[in-house]
């Protein structure tokens, strides 16, 4: 909403600079994002025009004499409409800089030498103006040499507000104007409207309601006291109150500088007298109200229902609508002339040429509005006041302001007549409020009184008295004040939120806490970046052709309205994100990507909501940390790694990775000899493995590209039971070491060896650790040789050599006869 | 073997030991070349031991004074022995210590450090500061009902409120469904904590929250965290007190805070907090008491217990913090950005 100063002081004594009003303002909760200035033309001024001849050699320029105050001087004039002399014109001295950035100085053109500039209204931001000069009426003009600023009183601050969608009474200079007489504790100016109090009977309707006489000419246009407007309301839930007033003997001309200036300022167009005043009256009082001319309205009949199937209307803005069955139309006797409380038809609007007007000011039901304006996707300047909910108390007011204004502005207007049809009067609502309340609930209350004082100053009429109880009509123009809370958040606002004391709560301890799922992600997390992975955070929309390249699980969640088919789908795997990461840091020649992301990816199921797990991932790519050129590219095991140094010390487990062979059916991402399950204590938690170099290519990356991705629940329900790792004593005997080398087929998993040649050591041996793979050399094609340390140790005794080869003895027997094992050295 | 001659023998060898060693153990270079000269005296097949083999040999009467002759000259070869082998050594420590230099300037071993995002930090940072406060936790789902989204928060149906949400609902047999959309906002929790919890009550709930905008300071997914607080005579007073209070913890103690009025349909009154950051004020987050409706909706009594509410963008915290000014910088994963913070 866009509020100029100067209009708001006409409306409110105040005497607040505007820096002033601004803060005000948005300390109470109406902010004040922006500010400009208008009028500020320095050397602009008032000028007289002497004389003019055409220009020697340029067929559409003029040479003007014009005398500024001080001097005269002849400039060079491309407007069409120069003056006759003696009229006023608006003259930029040498040296002037226009509200564009232009800076005025001597021109050539045509070979006359030009100093200074005739300006037109768009030179000056004073209008929209551009084909001619500004050619000030005789009533207008001031002496030459008068700074145009105050000439035309310009000055003026424009204040671009952020209302909160509950305030539509601050749609309105006079909304505005309310405030801050409530915020500066000074009185508030009503506008005037003066019309004339002779009543006369309507005519009979048809309408379940009858109308009613608002107000009526007290003279005749040819004999005929009233216009034959009759009024019908067929639908009196979308429109509860509906008011017209016909203005006769009018004329249709531009408006005043003055009301195009003000429009101008505020964002608006100058059209005519008439649709301006209509407009001025929107940015008082924040009410639309909508004028037809009433010759076009067919058989003088006002007809307001809901829409026929298939009708449909031309509208202001030269498009044609078709309306559906819920539309609510204010017709005449035989068709649509507007769609109600939108958008005016372009046929019946007030044009050159229109005599008589129809004023229509109505309140219809907001959400009637909005249901209207969604569908045609037509968002108005009226729709966006009605939707919001405007004062439908203030109908013959601002009615009778418009006509007052036509009177006044559109000259020779003779007969006014004022009909409505208000079945069901809509009544202020009472609302009490406890005293003590505003105390209990802001932790503080405004000095005795002062509560009282701002709710009248906002247009409450409170009675009662004292400290117990109060009774608050809320004014109907405030539909957002229904409970008692909203009238202390009032007192609250207009006494200022600054006022209240701070004190800090003793927040009472809960049995709750925090939920272990909770801090567990956040455990994960740090681990993960702790060994070295840094955290990506991707969109949870992707689109399904991204799901197709990484093999992601499917179906996977729609979203019914997303912005693009790239971010239609919710995600089923973090692959997605991260791998379009990756490829981001490849295309950079990032030479070694190690990230991670925990979120969650969603199902779909047969409920209402989906299904929510979240997961843990992590990607490998490029150069694993190397000293001076040793190093090699990531690979499993530099996944499986970082998974136990982030995983173990939270699980206090051991994570193991194991083959199976379902998983390249249901994993297709991975590559199938390249992969492996991952299983902590009792659970499979999850999947790791080389991308499959079809998905790898797919998705356009390069080199191998290690992908794990875990469960988090799963994990954290892997984890050991216990609150926290037991102390196991320190060995308090030494422990004794050898070696064992096995030559084994290249089939055979080292786990599977180690294991075997634990149980057959038996109970001495402590641990048995594969310390060398070798492959090649004196080795067969086909083996390998895994070394292996085991360690023996007695936890009661000091171990004896004796016992420690009878046990290393059946270590190597097995080693021989279970892998068939040749022994090396 | 006469006796005069092996007394002879003895006298000569020992003559000749007690010079020769001093010269065979000078001439040593190396402590290994030093352990072979002094086994040609010492060692098993030594000399000297071979010698000291023989003492039976002697007669009784010569037998004292050889004896103690010839292990003054074995206690003389083995301090010999000691001071040339420590000489060695410290010659050998002397060359080490004057030996080349290593390279200073070449990189040292890589550890790769890993980086959390600048939203979980962020995100981190402010859970910290309302732990401390004793606040809890809380989480809820990402996808969640339109009642807990807007309904029960006491948005009226086609309220224009919903106009400042424009939210992602979800599709079921290819039609939108109504009832199901990603949550606008972390108020859900809100709810969710409140129907399954009674008063007294301090929760804060961060999560990723969903909104249908695009643009250079609007991701459609970005996140919040949302703080409520409900007992018995919690005031406004109370909200202004934790929420400055959060705001010195994260932003310094002198920092400049304002409250002022605004409008959530959940809260009332309402409120938004500015905080003043290089030379303007800057909205950080919204706030306010909750609505006695939520309150209704959830089964409190709005007239025992009060409460307040407060929710803050962590991306615009996080952007604030760390000088970011385009939203999508955070979304883009640029690990060259990414390992910055």
């Amino acid at each position: 909403m866009r509020a100029s100063y100067k209009w708001l002081k006409e409306l409110c004594l105040f005497e607040a600079t505007p820096e002033q009003v601004a803060e005000r303002l948005t300390s109470a909760g109406l902010e004040v994002e922006g500010q400009k200035r208008y009028g500020d033309l320095p050397g602009v001024v008032v000028a007289e025009v002497r004389a003019k001849r055409p220009h020697p050699s340029r067929d559409k320029l003029n040479l003007v004499t014009v005398f500024d105050g001080e001097r005269e001087s002849e400039v060079v004039c491309g407007a069409p409409n120069v003056p006759a002399a003696g009229k006023r014109v608006l003259f930029a001295r040498s040296g002037a800089r226009l509200p564009n950035g232009m800076v005025i100085g001597e021109r050539n053109l045509g070979g006359v030498v030009s100093n200074g500039m005739i300006c037109s209204e768009i030179e000056l931001d004073t209008g929209a103006e551009a084909d001619g000069i500004v050619v000030l009426a005789d009533e207008l003009s001031a002496l030459p040499g008068t700074p145009v600023a105050s000439a035309l009183g310009l000055e003026d601050t424009v204040f671009e507000i952020g209302l909160t969608p509950n305030r539509p009474d601050c749609l309105g200079h006079l909304g505005l104007a309310r405030e801050l007489s409530a915020i500066l504790s000074v009185p508030l100016r009503l506008p005037t409207a003066t019309v004339p109090r002779a009543l006369r009977p309507a005519k009979s309707s048809a309408s379940p309601a009858r109308p009613v006489v608002l107000f009526a000419a007290q003279a005749s246009v040819g004999g005929e006291p009233l216009a034959n407007a009759e009024l019908e309301v067929r639908d009196g839930e979308r429109c509860p109150r509906y008011a017209t007033a016909v203005v006769e003997g009018v004329t249709v001309a531009t408006s005043p500088f003055w009301l195009r200036y003000r429009l101008h300022v505020l964002g608006l167009r100058a059209i005519n007298c008439v649709v301006d005043i209509t407009n001025l009256v929107l940015l008082e009082y924040g009410y639309p109200t909508h004028a037809f001319d009433l010759q076009r309205v067919r058989g003088e009949r006002i007809v307001v229902r809901t829409a026929r199937e298939a009708e449909s209307i031309e509208t202001l803005d030269g498009l044609v609508r078709t309306l559906a069955s819920d539309d609510l139309l204010i017709c005449d006797a035989e068709r649509p002339l507007a769609v109600a409380g939108v958008m005016g038809g372009l046929e019946s609007g007030v044009h050159a040429e229109t005599k008589r007007v129809l004023v229509e000011c109505a309140y219809f039901d907001p959400r009637a509005v909005r249901r209207t304006s969604r569908r045609l996707g037509l968002h108005t300047d009226a729709s966006h006041r009605f939707e919001r909910g405007v004062d439908p108390r203030a109908v013959p007011g601002v009615l009778a302001r418009v006509v007052s204004l036509i009177c006044e502005l559109a000259g020779g207007a003779t007969a006014v007549h004022g009909f409505e049809i208000y079945p069901e009067a809509i009544k202020p609502r009472e609302i009490r409020l406890r005293v003590e309340r505003i105390e209990r609930l802001l932790g503080a209350s405004p000095p005795e009184g002062r509560a009282r004082e701002i709710l009248a100053a906002l247009g409450c009429e409170v009675e009662g008295s004292g400290t117990a109880t109060l009774l608050v009509r809320a004014p109907t123009w405030r539909p957002d004040l229904t409970r008692e809370e909203d009238l202390i958040e009032e007192v609250a606002r207009i006494w200022g939120y600054g006022e209240i004391p701070t004190d800090v709560p003793r927040v009472r301890a809960s049995l709750h806490g925090a939920e272990p799922h909770t801090r567990f992600v956040r455990r994960l997390k740090e681990r993960a970046a702790a060994v070295g992975l840094t955290e990506a955070v991707n969109l949870a929309f992707v689109s399904p052709r991204q799901l197709d390249q990484a093999r992601a699980p499917q179906p996977a969640v729609r979203v019914a309205n997303p912005l693009s088919e790239e971010r239609s789908v919710l995600r089923t795997s973090l692959l997605p994100g991260l791998a379009a990461n990756v490829l981001r840091a490849q295309r950079h020649q990032v030479s070694h990507v190690s990230v991670f992301e925990l979120a969650r990816v969603f199902r779909p199921t047969n409920e209402l909501l989906p299904e929510e797990r979240h997961k843990f991932a992590l990607v490998l790519a490029g150069e694993r940390a190397s000293f001076l050129g040793d190093g090699a590219l990531y690979d499993f095991y530099d996944a499986k790694g970082l998974l136990e140094a982030i995983c173990t010390p939270l699980a206090r487990r051991p994570l193991e990775t194991f083959i199976d062979e379902q998983l390249a059916e249901q994993q297709p991402s991975l590559h199938p000899r390249r992969s492996a399950r991952i299983r902590v204590g009792e659970r499979v938690v999850g999947m790791l493995g080389e991308l499959h170099p079809d998905v790898a290519e797919a998705l356009e990356l390069t080199g191998p590209v290690i992908y794990a991705e875990l469960d988090v629940a799963e994990l954290l329900a892997a984890g050991s039971a216990e609150l926290a790792p037991q102390l196991r004593p320190v060995p308090r005997f030494p422990s004794s070491r050898r070696d064992l080398a096995v030559a084994v087929d290249e089939a055979s998993e080292a786990g599977a060896v180690g294991a075997a040649l634990r149980e057959a050591g038996g109970a001495l041996v402590e641990a048995v650790e594969l310390f060398d793979l070798y492959r090649g050399g004196q080795l067969p094609s086909g083996k390998k040789s895994l070394a292996f340390r085991i360690t023996y140790r007695d936890p009661e005794a000091t171990l004896t050599d004796q016992r420690v080869d009878e046990a290393h003895g059946r270590v190597v027997k097995a080693a021989e006869r279970l892998f068939s094992a040749a022994l090396r050295a | 073997m006469a006796q005069a001659d092996i007394v002879r023998e003895f006298e000569e060898v020992l003559e000749r030991l007690r010079g020769a060693h001093v010269a065979a153990f000078e001439g040593a270079k190396s402590e290994h070349e030093l352990r072979e000269q002094n086994a040609r005296f010492v060692g098993p097949a030594g000399e000297l031991t071979l010698l000291m083999k023989r003492m039976r040999e002697v007669p009784g009467d010569k037998k004292r004074e050889l004896g103690q002759r010839t292990n003054a000259v074995k206690s003389e070869i083995e301090l010999r022995f000691t001071e040339r082998l420590a000489a060695l050594a410290r010659a050998l420590r002397e060359a080490e210590l004057s030996g080349p230099r290593l390279d200073p300037t070449l990189p040292g071993r890589a550890v790769r450090l890993g980086r959390l995002h600048p939203i979980t930090q962020v995100t981190h940072q402010l859970l910290d500061v309302f732990a401390s406060l004793g606040f809890d936790v809380a989480d809820g789902p990402e996808v969640d009902l339109h009642e807990h989204n807007f309904d029960m928060l006491g948005f009226p149906p086609d309220h224009p409120a919903t106009d400042m949400q424009d939210s992602f609902y979800i599709s079921r047999d290819g039609a939108i469904d109504q009832r199901s959309l990603l949550r606008t906002h972390t108020s859900t929790i809100q709810v969710r904590e409140m129907l399954k919890r009674k008063p007294p009550l301090a929760v804060v709930a961060p999560g990723a929250v969903y909104r249908r905008d695009d643009d250079a300071t609007h991701s459609p997914m970005f996140f919040q965290i949302e703080g409520f607080v409900v007992d018995e005579g919690v005031t406004f007073a109370h909200l202004k007190g934790v929420l400055t209070r959060f705001l010195q913890a994260l932003f310094g103690s002198d920092v400049a805070v304002r409250f002022r009025p605004s409008y959530f349909p959940f809260v009332e009154p309402g409120g938004e907090i500015d905080i003043h950051r290089n030379g303007r004020w800057m909205e950080v987050l919204g706030c306010g008491m909750i609505h006695p409706v939520v309150f209704e909706n959830v089964g409190y009594d709005p007239e025992r217990v009060s409460g307040f509410a407060f929710g803050m963008g962590v991306d615009r915290m996080a952007m604030l913090l760390y000088g970011i000014d385009n939203i999508k910088q955070l979304y883009e994963n640029d690990v060259r950005l990414l390992t910055q913070f």
